[in-house]
């Protein structure tokens, strides 16, 4: 092996590591393909090709958009070449975790929306459920069809420093990142061909298919052939190249609002023939938006009557309205809870260790460990009021000792958690940075979920924050056969 | 049946509009920039402004009109809503709503066009390059038609897309023979440099197409004839309506649409006006009036398909 590979010094230290395994202990045998193929590369061969990738992005306008008045600007989602490889045995925990997590979420929100048996037993508090924003009463003994509310889910998924998974979140609403997926995968075996050579990587071209599959599984009862689309917020809308790449991969319309209308309490497209039959939406727009007739009156997005028409069971909406209960930062901390309330398992994903501060257990210890915990807020979404312990002022903490004392059930805390690491390619050099991950299933009658999933890698050095928006980039997701 | 929504329907419809509007645009500058060097008198760039309809656009934005204001306005001004660069961002945009309805050759295309066209440099606008930058445009433009061409599947999509390209084209070539026109004098007849017509010939690739039917000589009216209706010129306006006809037809026969009476009626006026001629012998005034009337027959036509299948109704 040369001394100046891409790889030579790369020094993960304390944290597990994606490609060299844990800390001290025997590289994974699994990526060794990998790790002998980034030793022979020059970093500026390495360089060379990931500048070929990005060009290619660009030229593909695989981008995200932010608009200022007139102009678009397009940001390429980075993209780093060197991809992130699960062996079998993770694959085969996360794919079964992520099942037994969606089918718990199914039951849970059919019990909710029905006899409230979790609620009465008292497993999870009535208030924490009824009382959420995310609560849609008017979905109150509606059946949707094949008793499935979450037909798309994204898990949010790290891995600790002993190379364990855990659940960060629950993306049951309408997750979006799947089109990276896949956009990665096909960058990746244009830039790079020879660094998969007989690695034997799992297929994802399939997602398209699966999910049309499953879409039309759930159409409304008595529909041979049903008319399928997906509604967008529209162009302006940031994750636009999304919604177009799916409704291409399903071979479906693409649609919005204002291309659907109901008529008799039936959903019809305008088509250049006029109005046409609309049976299943895979809408990638949120509740609030839907139909200005039942929920936000200003929504120019909805689509007037559209709720009635789902209740009346003559469209199907995925993901189902009213789901945003299930992946609430409150509920999330009952999930193992609920896993075995309703499926008598016990759960294949851990949580991240979360205490619950309307417990008193859970609120004795977040008050006595608040310097070493992250403490957060259950009723905000997007970071807001996050409190991250060991980088907090002495005054910021006794200003959340109070609030806990005052209102212990709004706050959950959990330890800092360490994020694995990959090899990543910065300016010069390979070096470790932070990644979660994000499996998508697919449930229908059933669930699938796709091998892989959404890596999301955190550039800036040290950071643990991957959003697209603060910085981070992805990288191709290999499931080893 | 395609099942497509109306809104796409009109997004390639335009789509197919724009690419040939900047292919268009490219040509008459490069025309333009001919007649320029060749005019002794200097150049005269009003025209462009007069053939687009533009002058109180352009004045409101510029002080004199000069070579590098007008090429600047139709190439790279953002604010001018026929610049190429607004066009092709236009196309881009119209491309980018029907994303998952056109191939992936054809949206990546679109997207280097684009990106090229906000990288240009002042000096890539300068009169000594700008016939070489046209050139590119029109190119790039050709290109995206032969990967539509190649990629684009045949549906209704391809009928709409093929509409907004032939009024577009059969548009653009009544306003390059008006330019041609409005140049030469009053008197046809009398003898106008050769090279006048021969640099309109070339400007819609007609010269070697109209010398294999005029060996000899290019005479004012012959050279309208051509332009007008000759039956394998593929920028003949004769031949544009023709190919436009064809496309409803397969509407029809093809994609199970019925007949609309409103969009036949314009289409038959359209052809009625074209069959007609301008009425006597071909004069400067009379031509010019006649290309007028038929850029509004043309708006007439494409008003009718906007109404009949882009509303969803």
């Amino acid at each position: 092996m040369s001394n100046d590979g891409a790889i030579t010094g790369y020094d993960p230290g304390e944290f597990y590591c994606e490609i060299f395994g844990r800390s001290g202990r025997r590289r994974p045998s699994h990526t060794r393909p990998i790790r002998d193929r980034l030793a022979e590369l020059a970093i500026a061969q390495l360089r060379a090709r990931a500048r070929g990738a990005e060009n290619e992005l660009f030229n593909l306008g695989i981008t995200f958009t932010v608009y200022t008045d007139r102009k678009s600007i397009d940001r390429i989602l980075p993209f780093d070449v060197i991809p992130r490889v699960l062996s079998p045995r993770d694959w085969e925990i996360i794919e079964s975790g992520v099942k037994q997590r969606v089918a718990a979420l199914n039951l849970f929100l059919y019990d909710i929306y029905h006899d409230e048996k979790i609620l009465k037993d008292g497993v999870v508090p009535k208030e924490l459920v009824l009382g959420n924003a995310n609560y849609r009463p008017e979905m109150c003994g509606f059946d949707p069809p094949k008793g499935t509310y979450v037909h798309i889910c994204g898990t949010d998924i790290v891995r600790n420093e002993k190379g364990k998974f855990q659940v960060l979140e629950d993306n049951a609403r309408t997750p979006s990142g799947v089109s990276y997926v896949i956009e990665n995968r096909h960058l990746m075996m244009r830039a790079f061909p020879d660094l998969a050579e007989g690695m034997n990587i799992a297929d994802i071209d399939d997602y398209g298919r699966q999910l049309a599959a499953a879409l039309s599984a759930v159409a409304p009862a008595g529909i041979g052939s049903p008319t399928v689309v997906l509604m967008s917020p529209g162009a302006f809308n940031s994750a636009y190249f999304e919604h177009v790449f799916l409704a291409r991969e399903m071979g479906v319309p693409l649609v919005e609002g204002r291309d659907l209308v109901v008529e008799n309490h039936h959903v019809f497209m305008r088509t250049t023939h006029g109005l046409a039959p609309v049976h299943v939406i895979y809408r990638r727009i949120n509740d609030d938006f839907l139909d200005p007739r039942a929920f936000r009156s200003d929504s120019m997005l909805g689509v007037a009557g559209l709720f009635e028409a789902y209740l009346k069971g003559n469209v199907t909406l995925a993901n189902a309205v009213g789901t945003g209960v299930a992946d609430d930062k409150a509920v999330y901390a009952y999930m193992p809870r609920i896993i075995e309330y309703y499926l008598d398992q016990e759960p294949i994903l851990a949580n991240v260790p979360t205490n619950i501060c309307r417990e008193s257990a859970g609120l004795q210890k977040t008050l006595d460990h608040l310097d070493e915990l992250v403490t957060k807020p259950v009723g905000e979404a997007g970071g807001y009021g996050v409190v991250v312990g060991p980088s907090a002022s002495k005054r910021t903490l006794s200003e959340l000792r109070a609030k806990l004392k005052a209102d212990p059930a709004n706050f959950i805390s959990q330890p800092v958690i360490s994020l694995s690491v990959c090899p990543t390619l910065v300016a010069r050099a390979v070096e470790p940075r932070h990644v979660d991950l994000r499996p998508f299933a697919v449930t229908g009658e059933s669930t699938w979920v796709l091998p892989g999933g959404l890596t999301r890698v955190a550039l800036r050095r040290g950071s643990l924050v991957v959003n697209s928006s603060q910085g981070g980039g992805s990288k191709d997701t290999w499931v080893i056969g | 049946m395609d099942n497509l929504i109306a809104r796409f329907a009109d997004n390639i419809f335009w789509l197919g509009r724009y690419m040939e509007r900047a292919e268009n645009v490219a040509r008459i500058l490069d025309i333009n920039e001919t007649y320029a060097r060749e005019n002794e008198e200097g150049p005269d760039w009003q025209r462009v402004l007069v053939l687009y309809a533009d002058t109180d656009a352009f004045l409101a934005r510029y002080a004199v009109i000069d070579a590098a204001s007008v090429v600047a306005f139709y190439i790279n001004d953002r604010d001018n809503p026929s610049s190429i660069v607004s066009v092709i961002f236009q196309a881009r945009e119209n491309a980018r709503s029907v994303r998952h309805l056109i191939s992936t050759e054809m949206w990546t295309h679109l997207n280097i066009s684009h990106n090229r066209m906000l990288e240009l440099t002042p000096r890539a606008l300068q009169l000594g390059n700008l016939s070489r930058l046209c050139s590119e445009i029109k190119e790039s433009c050709q290109t995206f038609e032969g990967i539509a061409e190649g990629t684009f599947l045949r549906g209704e999509r391809w009928c709409f897309y093929q509409m907004g390209k032939y009024i577009e084209r059969a548009d653009q070539t009544t306003r390059i023979l008006d330019m041609g026109f409005a140049r030469a004098g009053e008197d046809l007849g009398a003898a106008m440099e050769a090279v006048h017509w021969n640099v309109l010939l070339r400007s819609v690739a007609g010269y070697h197409a109209y010398r294999s039917r005029h060996p000899a000589g290019s005479r004012p009216r012959d050279i309208a004839i051509f332009l007008l209706y000759d039956r394998e010129f593929p920028r003949a306006v004769g031949l544009c309506v023709e190919r436009l006809s064809t496309r409803l037809i397969e509407l029809e026969t093809l994609h199970g649409h019925r007949r609309h009476d409103s969009v036949e009626a314009a289409r038959r006026a359209l052809v009625f006006a074209l069959d007609t001629g301008p009425g006597g012998e071909i004069t400067r005034q009379r031509l010019h009036k006649f290309l007028d009337e038929l850029q509004i027959l043309l708006g007439g036509v494409s008003s009718a398909i906007a109404t009949t299948y882009f509303s969803g109704r």
